[in-house]
């Protein structure tokens, strides 16, 4: 009542206040932002000017922090001397074999968890006793109560969780047996093994959920009309839910694109990757040889700026479940 | 169940035969490699000697937790690399977060544009570092020359302490976008409808904050940190770029040791034992975080 009644009163200073306050608030808070852009982006700034400088410039002092005179030398330079074109392709070759294997392998599990449900199916005591098994390995309590926290406690999301705390060293010591013994170092069915599979769980997970929003009247249409189950799916299925594919997709070639400790052990002088390729410059000490070097971690980072712009709506759940790092 | 002419074809292996293909994998390729190589973990397999092993019982693990000073360091490396980083992670994502949820246009832009470093490799994030830190050409000691704050070249890599705090560094520019998504998303998640409430209780801002949005942001902050707690232990590829462990050994990791032992020793066996004692450490560490937790919300309630 009391403060009803003395509103009235100190309404318009009250008014000024206010404003003033937001407009400061609003100073503050692009302020900071800018300054954390500047932090979050300056590397990247740094690198992409000094993959163009000219060799000279990188003794300079004061340094030259935008090039007059831009050049594309170090990447050719790159490419030739270092080889940097094989090892360029040998990473978009890599990266689009595991993503197109993954997408391939995933897709009909994805599409069976979709449809029929777990509930008391060969297939739902099938994955339990494979995560089990993971599990055991690795730690059932800890996933299974951050599955009912967060992911709504499915076995699926069990699976998954169990792998990403898996870590790669645990993994890469057997594989690096197994692999000498059959052949499979040094060559690009080895990686595109590894890597598919380690990427499945989360493409199963990502697809369970575009194909839970998927009509299945148009499906049942497609069945009644006689056609089979795959057939429905690679027909009828596939091209509707394309877009949900293309960020499955993308998120499973900037995984295998960033991914460095299977790299690094399972390839040879042919297979090299960009991520192995990069850590070659690293022998020069701390002031190390900038301008190939800088030009080859411009070309590491470029599908990163693509897909944090193009899957900015995913970027959560791809990078809570590992999308990204492999 | 569907009922109708859908559940009458259906036939009972297809799911099965649907999903076959990527437990096959997963089974042939993590599975059995895990399994082969805890068996391994209890032999002294190492090719640097030759291809024959023999059954070694715990001495591996005996090993590992007790004799080894390089692996219990490496423990203790990481875990002065955990702590800052997660503190810094949580409290910086947790600023941006709340700044970006104020801005009306430009946020999308914003938000992705912070998120980039997150979608980096740690390899490349690392030699992007390392550009910045170098000594006499690095970006930092001459925007440092350029404007008065050092007049001597400054190295980032001189002792353990310094080598440390450009680790979190590095860390903290390449993952606080994680939190900051993670948190953001939470954010929003909150009904508008509670911080009204809020206002017409006289809860205005601290007092919103503290009592309407950490307490419904504790359980995405407890994922988020979890999350970054299980990545962090598994710090290899910076550590590889960045310092390679040194100097002296003061920046070893324990995935980095275990890659050493591994590839740089080929103590095969030896390494595997390693992994399973990382593969516990995440569970022990993990449940006390948990455990933690659980205490704080029993009090709470």
């Amino acid at each position: 009542m009391a403060i009803a009644l003395e509103r009235p009163r100190v309404g318009a200073r009250s008014a000024r206040i206010l404003r003033v306050r937001r407009w400061v608030g609003l100073v503050l808070t692009w302020a900071t932002l800018i300054a954390a852009l500047i932090f979050f982006l300056g590397p990247f700034f740094w690198i992409l000017t000094t993959s163009v400088k000219a060799n000279e410039d990188y003794f300079a002092y004061p340094p030259v922090w935008v090039p007059a005179d831009a050049s594309l030398k170090h990447y050719a330079a790159l490419f030739t001397r270092s080889s940097g074109a094989r090892y360029f392709t040998n990473s978009l070759m890599i990266s689009t074999l595991s993503m197109l294997a993954a997408l391939l392998v995933s897709l009909p599990t994805a599409y069976s968890i979709a449809r029929w449900r777990f509930g008391g199916s060969f297939l739902s005591l099938v994955l339990l006793v494979l995560s089990m098994l993971a599990a055991l390995l690795v730690s059932l309590p800890t996933a299974y109560s951050i599955a009912r926290w967060r992911f709504g406690g499915s076995f699926l999301s069990l699976v998954l969780l169990v792998l990403r705390m898996l870590p790669g060293i645990a993994l890469i010591i057997p594989l690096y047996i197994m692999y000498k013994l059959l052949g499979l170092t040094n060559s690009y069915v080895g990686l595109v093994l590894v890597y598919t599979v380690l990427y499945v769980p989360f493409a199963v997970w990502l697809l369970v959920g575009f194909l839970r929003d998927f009509p299945v009247e148009i499906e049942e249409a497609a069945l009644i009309d006689g056609c089979s189950r795959l057939r429905a799916l690679v027909s009828v299925v596939v091209p509707i839910i394309a877009p949900g594919l293309a960020v499955v997709a993308l998120f499973s070639f900037i995984a295998t694109w960033n991914e460095f400790l299977f790299a690094i052990v399972l390839t040879g002088i042919e297979t090299k990757t960009m991520m192995v390729l990069v850590t070659s410059f690293t022998s020069g000490g701390t002031d190390m040889f900038y301008g190939e070097a800088s030009a080859s971690v411009v070309l590491g980072v470029l599908p990163a700026f693509i897909v944090a712009f193009m899957l900015q709506r995913f970027l959560v759940k791809g990078l809570a479940l590992g999308g990204t790092k492999g | 169940m569907q009922i109708g002419p859908i559940s009458l074809t259906r036939k009972r292996w297809e799911p099965f035969a649907f999903a076959s293909p990527s437990l096959a994998l997963i089974a042939l390729v993590i599975l059995f490699p895990l399994a082969y190589s805890f068996w391994l973990s209890f032999r002294n397999f190492d090719l640097s000697v030759g291809p024959d092993s023999e059954f070694v019982g715990g001495a591996n693990y005996v090993e590992a937790l007790i004799r080894d000073s390089r692996f219990i360091n490496s423990i203790w490396n990481t875990a002065i690399i955990i702590g800052p980083s997660l503190v810094l992670e949580l409290l910086v994502g947790l600023g941006l977060a709340l700044l970006l949820s104020r801005v009306g246009r430009g946020r999308p832009i914003i938000t992705a544009l912070l998120a980039i470093p997150a979608m980096v490799s740690p390899v490349m994030a690392a030699m992007a570092w390392r550009m910045m830190f170098g000594v006499k050409y690095g970006a930092l000691n001459n925007l440092g020359r350029q404007l008065g704050v050092i007049d001597v070249y400054f190295d980032w890599f001189s002792s353990p302490f310094i080598s440390i705090v450009a680790i979190v560094l590095v860390e903290v520019w390449h993952n606080t976008a994680f939190m900051m998504l993670v948190l953001l998303a939470g954010l929003q998640s909150i009904p508008q409808e509670l911080y009204d409430a809020g206002k017409a209780d006289g809860a205005e801002g601290w007092r919103s904050f503290w009592y309407i949005t950490l307490p419904l942001l504790k359980f995405t902050m407890v994922v988020g940190l979890m999350i970054r707690l299980i990545d962090l232990t598994k710090l290899f590829g910076l550590i590889f770029v960045l310092t390679f462990g040194g100097p002296g050994g003061a920046t070893e990791t324990v995935a980095f040791s275990t890659y050493l032992a591994g590839f740089n020793d080929f103590r095969m066996s030896y390494a595997a034992a390693l992994s399973y004692v990382i593969v516990g450490g995440v569970l022990v560490l993990t449940l006390v975080f948990m455990w933690i937790q659980r205490i704080r919300e029993m009090r709470a309630a």
